[in-house]
C-alpha cells in the first residue's frame, strides 16, 4: 500500500470533468485507488465519489493506492494533478 | 394574447421560434416490496436499463458533429460514466437484493440520497453536479417505463424551434442544437448546469429557471427568448419584434455569429471566405441546411405553395409558411423568389392562363406576377408580414428590363404601406434583387444593377436561352455544357459588373452544388453560392482543398478559351496535384 498527500491545483477544483479524467486515469489499475479528504473517504474510479468528495482549489488530498500495480496508478494519479489535469489553467 | 415570463440568463442572446414542450413522462414509482422469487428479474431488469441508457448516451456522441462534438463529448463522457459508477451500481444492487426495492424505487433513492449529498455544498458549481445525477437517473426511470410503453422519447427534431423543458441533459442539447433548435427555456436548473455552460459555448439562447414555463406556454406558441434581460415573451407583439431585429441588426454589425454551429467557416485553402447558401423548397431542406451551416437560404422557390395544393394560397396561409421559413433560419438570411410560373404549369397553381404555343418563351416569372396584380400583391404582403420575424429578401424571377425591377418596387411599397395603416410592422426598404437568367439582362446587367439590390444567377434558365438548348432534349445532350465558353463569359460578366457595383452575387443553378464545378466559379469570381443543401458538405470540402488565387490567375485564359474542352483543361491546371 501506498499513500502520498497532494493538493487540488486546478482552478475549478474537482469538478465533473476532472473528475471524469481521474476516473478515466484510474480505471484500468488492478489496484483500488481511494481519495482522502477530512477523514471522509471516496472510490477514484467511482466518479460520483469524487465529485462528492467537493474538493475545491487548496483542498489537501490524501491519495492511497493498494495493489499489485500501486506505484504505477500513483504515479498517473499524481502526474495528472501536477498537469492539472490538462485545462491550461 | 402577450404574456411576460422571467428567468435567469442561461445563455446569451436572443431567439424567435414555436416553442416546443418536452415533458418528462412521470414515472410512477411502485412502492411494494419484491417478492423473493421477483429479485433476479429485477436485477436484469434494472441492468438491462443501464444497458440502454448507456447505449442511447453512446449513440448520441456518436452523432455529435464539428463544435457539438468538441463542446459536448466530455459531458456526454461524464454522464456515461455515472451510468457504469461502481459505487451507484453497488448501491442499487443492495437495495434490491438486500431491501426487495423494485429498479425503479432504488433509483429514485439513489438519487434522493445524492441529490441531498450535493445540495448541502456550498460550491454553487459542485452543487448544480445534481442535475447531472437527475438527468441520468430520468434517462434510465424513462427507460424502465418505456417497457410497458414502447413509445419512444420524442425530442424537437423540427426546426425554427424553441425548446421548452423540466431541465435539459447536455447531449440532448447538442444533439437538438444540431438539427437547427434556436433556443432553450428550463423551469428549473442553474446556470452552472452542463448544458448552460453548453449552450454558452454553442450561442444557443437559454433561459433557466422559468417556473411557470411548462404551465404556461403550449406547442407551437410563438415565443421571444431574450437572454439579454432573462425575459421570455409569449405570444410577441409588434414592439418586441422590432426589438429582436435591433438585436439582430446590432449583432450582425458587430460582427457576432448569430449561431456559431450553423456557420462552420467555408474557407479556400489560401483563406478566402466563401458563403454557401442552401435552395429551399420544404421544412426538410431547412433542417439540412442549418444542420450542414449554410448561411442563409440564398433561393426559395416559392411556387411549390402553389403547386401543392388546388386553388391558390391565401394570404395568411403564404404568411404562414414564410415565417415558418424565416423562423426555421433563426436570423439567417432568406431570399424569398415570387412566383416563377409559366403557362405550361400556372393552371396547376389555380391561375387562369392563355395556352401558349412556346411557354418557355412566353408569359412567365415576373411576367406572369405583374400580368395579375391582385395574387402578386397578396404574395408580397405576405412577404412582408414575414419579414417582421428577420432578415428577408425578395428575388423577382425572369427579369428582362428594369421597369420590371421598379414596378416591383412600386407594389411593395404599395403593399408595405398598407399594412402600416393596418397596424403591421412591416419592416423599411426590404431589398429587392434580380435573377438573371435572361440574356438580356446579363448584357445589360450594368443598368439592371443601379434599379436592384442584390442578383442571383439562375444558370440553369440562363443555359438554355443563351444555348438556345432545351437541357431535357436528350438528342442536344452535346450542347447543354456548363462549360460553353458563351455562358462563362456571361457568367464571368456578372460577377465583375456587381462585385464593381458593390451589390451580393450569388449564384444558385445545377452547377453551383456541383464539386467538379467549384474551381471553375472560384476562378470567374463567384463568392457566393445557393445549392440543395445535401450538397453543401461536398461543395465546402471542395472548396477547403483549393487555392483562390491560383484560381483567379486562370480567368482571362478561360475567357478567351473556344471550346469547352479547352475550359476544362485550363482549370485543371489551377487544381491541387492530388484533387
Amino acid at each position: 500500500m501506498r499513500e502520498q498527500g497532494i493538493s487540488v491545483s486546478n482552478r475549478l477544483g474537482l469538478h465533473a470533468r476532472a473528475a471524469a479524467k481521474l476516473v478515466q486515469t484510474v480505471q484500468h489499475f488492478q489496484s483500488t485507488v481511494m481519495l482522502i479528504s477530512q477523514s471522509r473517504e471516496v472510490n477514484a474510479k467511482s466518479i460520483m465519489g469524487v465529485m462528492m468528495l467537493a474538493a475545491g482549489l487548496g483542498t489537501p488530498l490524501t491519495i492511497r493506492a493498494d495493489g499489485p500495480d500501486e506505484d504505477a496508478a500513483m504515479a498517473a494519479v499524481i502526474a495528472l494533478f501536477e498537469r492539472k489535469f490538462d485545462e491550461g489553467g | 394574447m402577450r404574456q411576460v415570463l422571467t428567468g435567469a440568463i442561461g445563455a446569451r442572446g436572443m431567439a424567435l421560434g414555436r416553442a416546443r414542450r418536452v415533458q418528462t413522462t412521470d414515472v410512477r414509482i411502485d412502492p411494494t416490496p419484491l417478492a423473493n422469487a421477483e429479485v433476479d428479474g429485477e436485477l436484469q431488469r434494472l441492468h438491462q436499463a443501464l444497458e440502454s441508457a448507456r447505449e442511447e448516451l453512446l449513440a448520441l456522441r456518436d452523432k455529435l458533429q464539428g463544435s457539438m462534438a468538441r463542446e459536448a463529448t466530455e459531458f456526454v463522457d461524464a454522464h456515461s460514466m455515472l451510468l457504469s459508477d461502481p459505487d451507484l451500481l453497488r448501491g442499487l444492487n443492495a437495495m434490491i437484493r438486500d431491501e426487495h426495492m423494485r429498479a425503479g424505487a432504488a433509483l429514485k433513492a439513489q438519487r434522493d440520497r445524492l441529490a441531498g449529498v450535493f445540495e448541502a455544498m456550498d460550491d454553487p458549481y459542485l452543487r448544480s453536479r445534481s442535475e447531472d445525477i437527475d438527468q441520468v437517473i430520468g434517462r434510465v426511470q424513462s427507460i424502465l417505463a418505456r417497457k410497458s410503453s414502447p413509445e419512444e422519447r420524442k425530442l424537437a427534431s423540427r426546426v425554427g424551434e424553441i425548446l421548452v423543458a423540466e431541465t435539459i441533459a447536455p447531449g440532448d442539447l447538442a444533439s437538438l442544437a444540431g438539427r437547427g433548435l434556436l433556443g432553450a427555456i428550463t423551469a428549473s436548473g442553474s446556470a452552472y448546469s452542463h448544458s448552460a455552460i453548453l449552450a454558452r459555448n454553442l450561442n444557443l439562447p437559454m433561459l433557466i429557471g422559468v417556473a411557470s414555463a411548462l404551465g404556461t406556454i403550449r406547442d407551437n406558441d410563438l415565443v421571444l427568448l431574450d437572454g439579454e434581460t432573462g425575459e421570455l415573451i409569449v405570444h410577441p407583439a409588434a414592439q418586441d419584434l422590432a426589438r429582436y431585429r435591433r438585436w439582430q441588426r446590432a449583432t450582425t454589425r458587430e460582427g457576432k455569429r448569430l449561431a456559431a454551429l450553423a456557420n462552420a467557416p467555408t474557407r479556400t485553402h489560401d483563406g478566402v471566405d466563401i458563403r454557401l447558401y442552401a435552395n429551399a423548397e420544404q421544412a426538410g431542406d431547412l433542417a439540412t441546411a442549418r444542420a450542414t451551416g449554410a448561411s442563409g437560404i440564398g433561393l426559395y422557390r416559392s411556387e411549390f405553395l402553389f403547386l401543392q395544393q388546388k386553388g391558390l394560397p391565401s394570404e395568411d396561409e403564404q404568411f404562414g409558411a414564410y415565417r415558418n421559413l424565416v423562423l426555421g433560419m433563426g436570423g439567417l438570411p432568406v431570399t424569398i423568389r415570387t412566383l416563377d410560373l409559366g403557362a405550361d404549369k400556372a393552371g396547376n397553381a389555380g391561375l387562369t392562363v392563355r395556352g401558349e404555343e412556346n411557354p418557355a418563351l412566353g408569359v412567365r416569372g415576373i411576367r406572369l406576377s405583374l400580368r395579375h396584380p391582385v395574387i402578386f400583391a397578396t404574395q408580397l404582403r405576405a412577404i412582408l408580414r414575414a419579414a417582421s420575424y428577420g432578415p428577408v429578401r425578395i428575388l423577382i424571377p425572369m427579369v428582362t428590363q428594369i421597369d420590371e425591377i421598379d414596378a416591383v418596387r412600386t407594389l411593395v411599397d404599395h403593399c408595405a404601406r398598407d399594412l402600416r395603416n393596418e397596424g403591421e410592422d412591416p419592416p423599411d426598404n426590404l431589398d429587392i434583387g434580380a435573377m438573371i437568367e435572361v440574356p438580356a439582362a446579363a448584357l445589360t446587367v450594368r443598368h439592371l444593377l443601379k434599379h436592384a439590390d442584390f442578383l442571383a444567377l439562375g444558370t440553369n434558365d440562363l443555359a438554355q436561352y443563351v444555348l438556345a438548348t432545351d437541357r431535357n432534349n436528350d438528342a442536344l445532350g452535346n450542347l447543354y455544357n456548363p462549360l460553353q465558353p458563351a455562358l462563362l463569359r456571361l457568367i464571368h460578366h456578372v460577377i465583375s459588373a456587381a462585385n464593381h457595383a458593390g451589390k451580393p452575387v450569388c449564384l444558385c443553378g445545377e452547377m453551383a452544388g456541383d464539386p467538379l464545378f467549384t474551381p471553375l466559379l472560384l476562378a470567374l469570381g463567384l463568392t457566393d453560392f445557393s445549392m440543395h443543401p445535401g450538397q453543401l458538405l461536398a461543395v465546402r470540402d471542395r472548396i477547403g482543398s483549393l487555392e483562390h488565387a491560383r484560381l483567379r490567375r486562370l480567368a482571362p485564359r478561360i475567357l478567351r478559351a473556344g471550346s469547352c474542352d479547352e475550359v476544362e483543361a485550363i482549370v485543371r491546371q489551377g487544381m491541387p496535384a492530388t484533387a
